[in-house]
């Protein structure tokens, strides 16, 4: 069974012809060929698939194609505006919470959610968010650093 | 010293690509009319395979063809060549190969795998050595013995047993006459995995004109190159291995895995690319594991501390084939003195067949199953001659003029054990220590170590450098990138040794071997020390070829002259010069005649006199060691038996920090790493050989709130191998924090653990039984 779905992914609507039941990821790196989101598990445990989907990050393994008919998703290619980085990339590639690099989509992507919504989140919320997310590289440290450089860069640039 | 480039914390060249989703990782490669490979896995780890039917699954939708290993008559291996890319009469473990189906897509072929019939007949399952080396025991390989194998290797025919290594110093055994205490202990680190966050994958493409194509999450690309040509019978140089970005290996990536399997899928489907990529699961049965290493070790000193003798006994459960596991036994044996000298050793290693996936190298190699029980044992030696453990140590510890278990004399250069632990010591053990409240348990525990690379006589390591037009350099080598971020270490390396700020040295993105300078495999630690002494001489061979071309043009000779980075100009007039730009093509003098040669270079490094081991074991085996010291401070949770690490510090002698980020980063991931193995991480299997926890949802790797507040510090004692004295630290931090955490726990409520993962059960019932004990 094949239905058409359309949703809008990193400003660009797209409509798909898929079995309904198909798991995002699976759209979005075989059909859409957006390779950014990544897969480091069978069961929605790594958070390295994580996307967000009308603000809210979302792990993509575990949410069927057909939820997100007419959603707004962003996954990591989209955050960039041309060559200049968002914040939140800006801070992890400098803060050295990059090793091996393949958690670090879903990482952006669930910071991403919440500091775009709530630029104030606490230390608690940040931490709560990261916990999602599995990284076998850095000791998560690096990572945390990442996240308060991002959120200082966020917060400055909404003053203006 | 004053380097311009070297100590200071460059961001790493790939972080953009890696942080906007670009970088290109294995299962991200797309190419023309690919098919996708799905394999069928045993029902049990050791069986007969009767019969198997693949007529259902071959009229499957998508189905292009469907493989078994029926007359596979192919082994492979670097050290055993015992291993099969497909089972054909026989399964060994749970995971491994039985069949596979080739199709237009992934799910296409999952579905057509579930068709397909096999008939097994079931043989005992050995998860234990121990159980495998039993007389009565059936020969998991009957072929023990017959297989090809490195000369230095001794299987024994008619038994489970892959390889047996011994190694004696002094007298052996007979050293323990000279003891008046003696401890001893067994020991086990189990089975764990590496699990990097990408799975392993492969594409294998066998082309019309008789060529192999192949990519691999892999960081030993030109062992997969020799492997390949050798079971397909074609010269080296027509096998072409691509690495792209790899997320993570932390040893499970190295030597040859998975890719022989992908490979003779592959060759039934001539003319199509074959993608396979591991689920989850099939990480964890289908690829290496870690450990399952067993220590029975015995200490003896004399009353004043002095050690006097070790024998130990490694019982290895090497899983069903041990072409990756023998060298880790072998490490294990031979380090697992620690950082301490012992006039007498009897050291022997027992690699083994077991009914569990190959064991193979896990970041650390040996060396934290082996230095775990050390570092246990000499607390409890300690406690047994009643001394301070910190005094104990420091009078043993290997440092210049004593002589380690092969026979190696130490030097200064090799680094200073001593400083690292004085400086763990004033971190951890200087301030008052916590006393038990109503919640908690405080503990605090010390370990040392020392790690050597365990390489190969020729494990080296290629670097070729070209000057580009403008006097920007570009930079190739065959160093595997898993996360490590070599590319920055070779660009401040490069920057330093040809004084051109890094910003100008582009260095590679992936390897391929049909351009890439020779590497054996980017393992043991031994990039930035062997790889970057590759660069050191191929930076000073470039400098000489910008020099003989510079001489021609200033009408000189090539000693007379100096090198900055921009300009060759005379030593004793400087204003007597030539830019370096304009030598880099040879020089073009101004009626187009060309002088000079085009400035490029080439070069390699491997360890200085690097040997097989001798009739005793012993031989330049280890040659660059970094040593060091770590300690946890600890928490008990009365009610839960939870353990929580509250702060970790590490000290290693590094000989030379490179880039201070990165090396931080290096010692906080592998200080977390294992800290998962203490605590939480390890492959179970059931009677029958099942893996029942191979999911990250039950096998739990440490998360975000776990991590401990850590402190990472350096001793920077210059070594004579590695460029500007610098020394392996990639592996070291997973050493100590086993045998920390248990001396913690000890400190805290007296009670000595021999095995991990301390899970809050077992903790409980472990303090339960105290005090059962203590009012009986």
């Amino acid at each position: 069974m094949v239905e058409k779905i359309s949703f809008t992914i990193n400003g660009q609507l797209r409509v798909v012809e898929v079995d309904p039941e198909m798991m995002l990821i699976d759209v979005i790196r075989e059909i859409l060929n957006l390779t950014g989101t990544k897969r480091g598990c069978d069961n929605a445990t790594c958070g390295t698939c994580t996307v967000v989907i009308n603000g809210k990050a979302t792990k993509s393994c575990n949410t069927p194609v057909s939820k997100v008919a007419g959603a707004e998703i962003l996954t990591v290619e989209g955050l960039a505006k041309g060559k200049e980085l968002h914040p939140i990339q800006k801070s992890i590639s400098e803060s050295g919470a990059i090793q091996c690099g393949f958690c670090t989509p879903g990482i952006v992507m669930e910071l991403y959610g919440l500091l775009e919504n709530k630029p104030d989140a606490s230390e608690l919320e940040i931490s709560n968010s990261l916990n999602k997310h599995l990284c076998r590289c850095t000791g998560y440290e690096p990572i945390k650093d990442g996240a308060l450089m991002a959120q200082k860069l966020i917060q400055d640039r909404n003053k203006h | 010293m004053n380097y311009k480039y070297i100590g200071k914390s460059y961001i790493r060249p790939d972080a953009i690509n890696k942080v906007t989703g670009k970088a290109q990782y294995l299962d991200d490669i797309r190419l023309p009319g690919m098919l996708h490979a799905a394999i069928l896995r045993p029902e049990y780890a050791h069986a007969r395979i009767i019969s198997i039917d693949t007529s259902e699954a071959e009229k499957m939708p998508g189905v292009v063809k469907v493989v078994t290993g029926k007359e596979c008559k192919l082994h492979y291996g670097d050290n055993i060549k015992d291993i099969v890319p497909m089972a054909d009469e026989k399964v060994r473990y749970i995971g491994e190969p039985v069949a596979a189906v080739v199709a237009d897509t992934t799910l296409n072929s999952q579905k057509a795998l579930e068709k397909i019939k096999v008939v097994y007949e079931p043989l005992p399952v050995y998860i234990d050595a121990r159980d495998s080396m039993r007389e009565d025991a059936v020969l998991i390989h009957e072929e023990n013995g017959d297989y090809w194998h490195l000369p230095t290797l001794k299987p024994q025919p008619g038994t489970n047993v892959a390889n047996l290594y011994h190694l004696k110093k002094g007298k052996g055994k007979d050293g323990f006459s000279e003891a008046d205490v003696v401890v001893e202990g067994d020991f086990l680190y189990p089975f764990g995995s590496c699990s990097a966050i990408e799975p392993h994958g492969s594409i294998v493409w066998f082309k019309e004109d008789n060529t192999i194509e192949a990519w691999s999450s892999s960081i030993c690309p030109f062992i997969i190159r020799q492997d390949l040509a050798h079971s397909y019978g074609l010269p080296e140089s027509d096998v072409r291995v691509h690495i792209p970005d790899i997320g993570g290996c932390f040893g499970y990536k190295s030597d040859i895995t998975v890719e022989q399997t992908v490979a003779y899928i592959a060759s039934f489907v001539p003319g199509y690319p074959v993608k396979w990529v591991a689920s989850r699961k099939e990480d964890f049965t289908s690829t290496l594991l870690g450990h399952g290493i067993r220590m029975i070790m015995k200490i003896g000193a004399k009353k004043d501390g002095k050690l006097v003798a070790m024998e130990s006994k490694v019982l290895h459960s090497g899983g069903a084939y041990a072409d990756t596991a023998v060298n880790v036994t072998i490490a294990a044996t031979h380090n697992c003195t620690g950082p301490y000298e012992f006039d007498h050793c009897d050291l022997t290693g027992y690699t083994v067949y077991t009914n569990t996936p190959p064991v193979g190298a896990y970041r650390g190699y040996g060396h934290q199953e082996a230095q775990f029980a050390t570092e246990r044992l000499m607390e409890i030696l300690a406690r047994k001659l009643g001394m301070d453990s910190f005094e104990l140590r420091e009078m043993n510890y290997l440092c210049e003029g004593k002589v380690n278990s092969l026979g190696e004399l130490m030097w200064k250069t090799n680094g200073d054990m001593k400083a690292c632990a004085k400086k763990v010591q004033n971190l951890v053990f200087s301030k008052e220590s916590l006393h038990e409240d109503e919640n908690f348990y405080y503990g605090r525990g010390f370990a040392a170590l020392m790690k050597s690379p365990k390489g190969a006589p020729f494990s080296t390591k290629g670097c070729y450098i070209k000057m580009n037009i403008d006097g920007s350099i570009s930079i190739n080598m065959g160093g595997a990138e898993v996360g490590q971020g070599l590319r920055t270490i070779v660009q401040q390396i490069a920057g330093e040794a040809l004084q051109i700020p890094p910003e100008r040295i582009r260095v590679y993105n992936d390897i391929d071997t049909q351009y890439s300078p020779y590497e054996w495999q980017t393992i043991g630690s031994m990039f930035t020390t062997q790889g970057g002494r590759a660069i050191i001489r191929a930076a000073d061979k470039l400098i000489m070829v910008l020099k003989q071309t510079a001489a021609q043009v200033l009408k000189t000779d090539v000693d007379y002259l100096d090198y900055d980075g921009e300009y060759v100009f005379l030593k004793n007039d400087p204003s007597i010069r030539v830019a370096v730009p304009e030598l880099s093509r040879g020089y073009i003098t101004s009626d187009g005649i060309t002088i000079g040669e085009v400035a490029q270079s080439v070069s390699d490094a491997r360890l200085p006199r690097y040997s097989n081991p001798d009739h005793n074991g012993q031989g330049s085996l280890g040659v660059e060691y970094t040593f060091g010291a770590q300690a946890a401070e600890i928490r008990i949770e009365k009610k839960s038996g939870k353990i929580f690490v509250d702060h970790f510090a590490s000290t290693f002698d590094v000989g030379q920090v490179i880039n201070p980020m990165q090396i931080r980063g290096s010692v906080m991931g592998g200080v977390l790493m294992a800290i998962g193995a203490t605590l939480y991480e390890k492959v179970e299997f059931d009677q029958d050989g099942k893996i029942t926890n191979p999911h990250l949802f039950k096998y739990h790797l440490p998360t975000y709130k776990e991590a401990p507040q850590q402190t990472v510090d350096f001793i920077e004692n210059p070594g004579t191998v590695g460029p500007f004295g610098a020394r392996g630290i990639g592996e070291h931090p997973v050493i100590g924090p086993a045998p920390a955490i248990l001396n913690a726990i000890y400190d805290a409520i007296g009670i000595d653990f021999f095995e991990i993962p301390i899970t809050p059960e077992i903790l409980k019932q472990a303090l339960a039984n105290k005090q059962q004990k203590e009012y009986a």
